[in-house]
């Protein structure tokens, strides 16, 4: 019966999700874990990374004659490693990497939608809603 | 569950209307299906979220001050370790299925009770934060004494909605522990794949929660 487990496992995901063996950059890392542990590694450099800068350009933001331009930097910067960190969780621990891409149009549309309303309603002067 | 043995899923794979011989769904199919509907789920929960969120970003844009203020007496030291606790079971969280699906109970049981621990303490980390937040004066009602209230709704709902669905996956993890110790993924592990979408989804939305709340 463990046989029967290993096969469906098979048919849902690819064998080297379950390798420790993974390519990183051109090279082959073996860890514990694989690909899964190289991902969190990921996660947690791209969140220190995230803090860093953020707090670099608060020092820099404040009292600086161009803060404006500065802190739409900051918002740009962060909100990319955001999207890369869920990017990397959704494609490789959620497996939408190797399931059905129909799974992926169900949640990237409505990810979409959200955004284009977040564009939408911030395009409303203050005036618009009473602030 | 039904008997399934690996020549079972062999024979339907042939079969040219994808059903077995009695019309039954195979393990796969219904394994497929159950995973089209947790993403459905979790495409109407992106709708939720991203309303809480725009009516954050609203009051971003509209009051910088208030927010800075808050951040700047906030810090966001604890903030980042419970992103790190966060992050870390999403890691274990994985680990456990991938222990399952290599036929090992005793590992997936290890790795879903980190992940348990991690969303325990996760929800700790923001009672803290709550009660510093509450000791501040910043809490869900509005009170015109203090510009801080105004931040208030819009920092708990998205914070705390989370915190209920931290504090969901929790139970839904000690459910999986009990019944992955009586054998009942030993077959099929789509129960833990299910648990683990979810909980993935859990962590992206804090991924962005962190971001534009406690950074932008």
């Amino acid at each position: 019966m463990a046989e029967v487990t290993h096969e469906i496992a098979e048919h849902t995901h690819d064998d080297h999700a379950h390798s420790d063996t993974v390519v990183v950059l051109g090279r082959e890392i073996t860890v514990n874990g694989g690909i899964y542990t190289v991902v969190f590694g990921a996660l947690g450099i791209l969140t220190i990374l995230e803090v860093l800068f953020a707090e670099v350009l608060n020092s820099m933001i404040a009292g600086a004659p161009d803060a404006g331009f500065l802190a739409a930097i900051k918002s740009f910067v962060l909100l990319g490693l955001a999207i890369v960190k869920s990017s990397l969780v959704i494609w490789f621990y959620m497996h939408l990497k190797d399931d059905n891409k129909i799974l992926a149009v169900v949640f990237i549309l409505p990810l979409l939608i959200a955004a284009l309303s977040v564009m939408f309603v911030l395009s409303i002067p203050p005036t618009g809603y009473g602030v | 569950m039904a008997e399934v043995t690996a020549d079972h899923i062999h024979a339907v794979a042939h079969d040219d209307h994808g059903h077995d011989d009695h019309g039954h769904m195979t393990v796969e199919e219904n394994n497929e299906n159950m995973k089209l509907g947790m993403w459905l789920y979790l495409a109407s929960e992106i709708v939720i979220f991203s309303i809480m969120i725009v009516g954050y970003i609203v009051f971003r844009v509209n009051e910088p001050e208030v927010v800075s203020e808050v951040h700047h007496t906030l810090g966001v030291g604890l903030v980042t370790i419970n992103t790190f606790i966060l992050l870390a079971s999403s890691y274990f969280m994985v680990m456990g299925l991938r222990a399952m699906q290599k036929g090992d109970r005793q590992g997936m049981l290890r790795w879903i009770g980190a992940t348990a621990l991690g969303g325990i303490i996760f929800v700790g980390g923001q009672y803290i934060e709550y009660s510093e937040l509450a000791h501040l004066g910043i809490t869900m009602g509005y009170d015109s004494a203090t510009t801080w209230s105004t931040f208030g709704m819009r920092f708990y709902a998205p914070t705390a909605f989370h915190g209920a669905h931290v504090i969901v996956g929790v139970i839904w993890a000690l459910i999986i522990m009990k019944r992955g110790s009586e054998g009942r993924y030993d077959n099929n592990p789509i129960g833990i794949e299910m648990f683990g979408l979810y909980w993935h989804f859990v962590d992206i939305v804090w991924i962005m929660l962190f971001t534009l709340i406690y950074l932008v």
